[in-house]
């Protein structure tokens, strides 16, 4: 990824508040265009937080979070693909079904929507699952799915809240790859994640929050650098070793 | 493998948004279509439908049956008249013979030598005529006294001319004319054709409440509701959900009428039906009209109100709370429905007819009835659309805010204090 690329993301002096709770105070930070970044924290750090802000399901008490210079709207400045942290497809609904609603919501035709859906399924063993109900298949095969809504549009920006939360091993894999092909495809990528290994494997730069504040933002090479040479992980409990639900999280 | 597959993406602003409101719309209706429970409580109404004539038809038969079968069954009757109404010759017509002992006739009856006993009293006006006689099960037990009035009637009837009977018997025929503004008027007739809206919305509501009640806890139930947010307005998410509830409405009705409707036309006469001949109905354009607009706005307005419901309870079980209170707003008034026919210019009447919650049925059943002025019934539609297109847009604000509610309701001061509250940008 070139140092020089254009800005997709910038988000400048952002604050938020909910009540008498601040949860965000003054973050500032951008996202090059066709740079993977990690958004990195304990609980509590405001991660999810600036995401919903940067998407607009949250109005922020101060500051601008543009995507392409504007903030985001679902008439699209961008072609997003967000996977939230809180999960959920339409249950009762058969898996083509919902994939197809997804993908015409997200601009496709119906006829593109329901090739791409069965192409994905075949790749990830899940074809014969076509016509069954969401709520029918397991976990691991639910997740599979919600990965590929994420992905039906072949976003130019992909925000990832805590991707491998909840997945086996077999469909961290499988996302982790999904992702590969998306950096090569040029997307763009915000990850927000507790796991340091994939950090290392995946990100040009990252933003480490607490308590609603970039406590470190560079390359991966500048944070260790800052930090003496230490690994991410040891940078990790540095920063949140007083947070233990951050501590056992990550754990 | 990668995916690269093109397709063609809608990218004016405008056409994004009418193609996401028919993405919804078509989504909601299919895979409402798709539900058994659907078509299970469509036709459960004509289902109930098809049980009632069915019951009357059978018991009609059954009733006539019974109604042949005492007419020719003799029983071994002994009577006692001391009225001297009953005839000698219908009493020896059915094989009864007379007695003067009251005590030995009941005994007898008591002992199993006769079927039953009939004692006329002397004044039948203020006395009760007493049957005494053999148990024959609950509901054979009825003929015996089905025998003691038959005999009083007929006596009666051969002492009269067939006038005087016609009266008696209550089968004398009216053929009433009313005159209103110079022209012939039937008052009744009238209301058939306005007053179709209101049964329409009637049962629109009570089959469809619940589901209008629950559309849009589903997003937030199913945890779906941050990916949707990202990807359309929910505006039009709602605005979508609206319009499909409403030709779900309309496929109901279509359901409900189509089975009755062939039953009618194929089984009137069996059913004993009256013969409906439409082209007698008149057709007011101007009451329909009304009729129609109030219609149009209540529905609007209390499927608003009921997917605001939704929007601000966590999950679809808590909204269902709130389906009563709503149901007695909109049909309380029902139990003043003499009231809006005789006193429509009562207070209670104006207060009901105009209070957007209660406006309804009121409107609908006044204007059918024909005592709802024009300026009444333009400010009645006035009432009803302004409050629809408020609880609309209170219906989105609450959707935005209650989005991501996903374990409480909302409170109002989280909907209306935005200082305190992070809320939803679009």
């Amino acid at each position: 990824m070139s140092t020089t690329a254009p800005t997709l993301v910038s988000i400048d002096h952002f604050r938020m508040d909910f009540g008498k709770t601040t949860v965000v105070k003054d973050l500032s930070f951008s996202v090059r265009r066709g740079e993977t970044f990690g958004l990195l924290g304990a609980n509590g750090s405001g991660k999810t937080t600036t995401i919903r802000a940067l998407l607009g399901i949250y109005q922020p008490t101060g500051g601008q979070l543009l995507i392409n210079g504007q903030p985001y709207t679902v008439d699209g400045n961008v072609k997003l693909g967000y996977l939230p942290e809180e999960r959920g497809l339409y249950k009762k609904e058969t898996v083509l079904s919902v994939m197809i609603y997804f993908g015409r919501l997200k601009g496709m035709s119906k006829r593109a929507a329901e090739n791409w859906s069965r192409s994905y399924l075949e790749r990830v063993s899940l074809l014969d699952k076509a016509t069954t109900r969401i709520d029918r298949l397991s976990g691991g095969q639910q997740q599979k799915i919600q990965l590929g809504v994420t992905i039906m549009n072949n976003p130019e920006l992909l925000i990832l809240d805590e991707p491998t939360k909840g997945f086996d091993p077999v469909n961290r894999r499988l996302l982790m790859t999904i992702i590969e092909e998306h950096q090569q495809a040029g997307a763009t990528v915000i990850f927000v994640t507790h796991q340091m290994e994939e950090v290392e494997r995946l990100c040009d730069r990252i933003i480490l929050l607490k308590d609603g504040t970039a406590s470190a933002y560079g390359t991966i090479a500048d944070v260790k650098r800052h930090y003496n040479g230490a690994s991410l992980d040891d940078i990790f409990v540095t920063i949140y070793g007083d947070q233990s639900e951050g501590g056992a999280q990550r754990a | 493998m990668t995916f690269s597959l093109r397709y063609t993406v809608i990218s004016r602003k405008g056409g994004r948004s009418v193609h996401n409101l028919g993405t919804v719309f078509s989504f909601e209706v299919i895979r409402s279509l798709k539900k058994k429970s659907f078509w299970i409580t469509a036709m459960a109404f004509p289902i109930i439908i098809v049980v009632i004539f069915a019951i009357i038809f059978f018991s009609n038969q059954a009733t006539n049956k019974a109604a042949e079968n005492t007419k020719n069954q003799h029983f071994n009757v002994v009577v006692t008249d001391v009225s001297g109404i009953v005839s000698p010759q219908l009493l020896k017509a059915i094989g009864a013979t007379t007695s003067t002992d009251k005590d030995q006739g009941i005994a007898d009856v008591a002992q199993g030598k006769i079927d039953a006993y009939f004692y006329y009293p002397a004044d039948i006006a203020t006395q009760k005529v007493q049957v005494y006689a053999k148990d024959v099960g609950l509901f054979d037990n009825s003929r015996y006294q089905a025998v003691a009035s038959m005999l009083l009637q007929q006596s009666v009837a051969r002492k009269v001319d067939a006038q005087t009977k016609a009266i008696l018997q209550n089968t004398v025929g009216y053929d009433a004319v009313t005159y209103k503004d110079g022209s012939v008027y039937n008052g009744f007739s009238q209301i058939i054709a306005p007053g179709i809206f209101l049964v329409l919305f009637y049962i629109l509501i009570v089959m469809f409440g619940n589901q209008m009640l629950t559309s849009t806890t589903e997003e937030k139930e199913n945890r779906v509701i941050e990916m949707i947010l990202t990807t359309i307005k929910a505006r039009t998410l709602i605005i979508g959900k609206i319009l499909s509830l409403v030709v779900l409405a309309l496929v109901q009705v279509c359901a409900i009428l189509a089975p009755i409707i062939i039953i009618y036309l194929l089984f009137r006469h069996q059913l004993a039906l009256p013969n409906i001949n439409l082209t007698n109905i008149p057709l007011d354009p101007l009451r329909i009209g009304i009729g129609a607009a109030l219609f149009a706005c209540s529905f609007m307005l209390f499927t608003g109100l009921l997917v605001a419901i939704g929007a601000a309870v966590p999950t679809a079980k808590e909204a269902g709370g709130f389906f009563g209170v709503v149901m007695i707003f909109l049909f309380g008034p029902l139990y003043a429905v003499t009231l809006f026919i005789s006193a429509p210019d009562s207070t209670l009447v104006k207060v009901l007819s105009f209070f957007p919650f209660t406006a309804p049925i009121p409107l609908m059943l006044r204007n059918a009835v024909g005592n709802l002025s024009m300026p009444g019934a333009l400010l009645g539609i006035v009432i009803l659309a302004v409050s629809a297109t408020i609880v609309l847009a209170i219906a989105i604000r609450l959707f935005r805010y209650g989005a991501l509610e996903y374990s409480k309701r909302l409170s109002l001061t989280t909907i209306f204090h935005k200082k305190d509250t992070a809320i939803i940008r679009r």
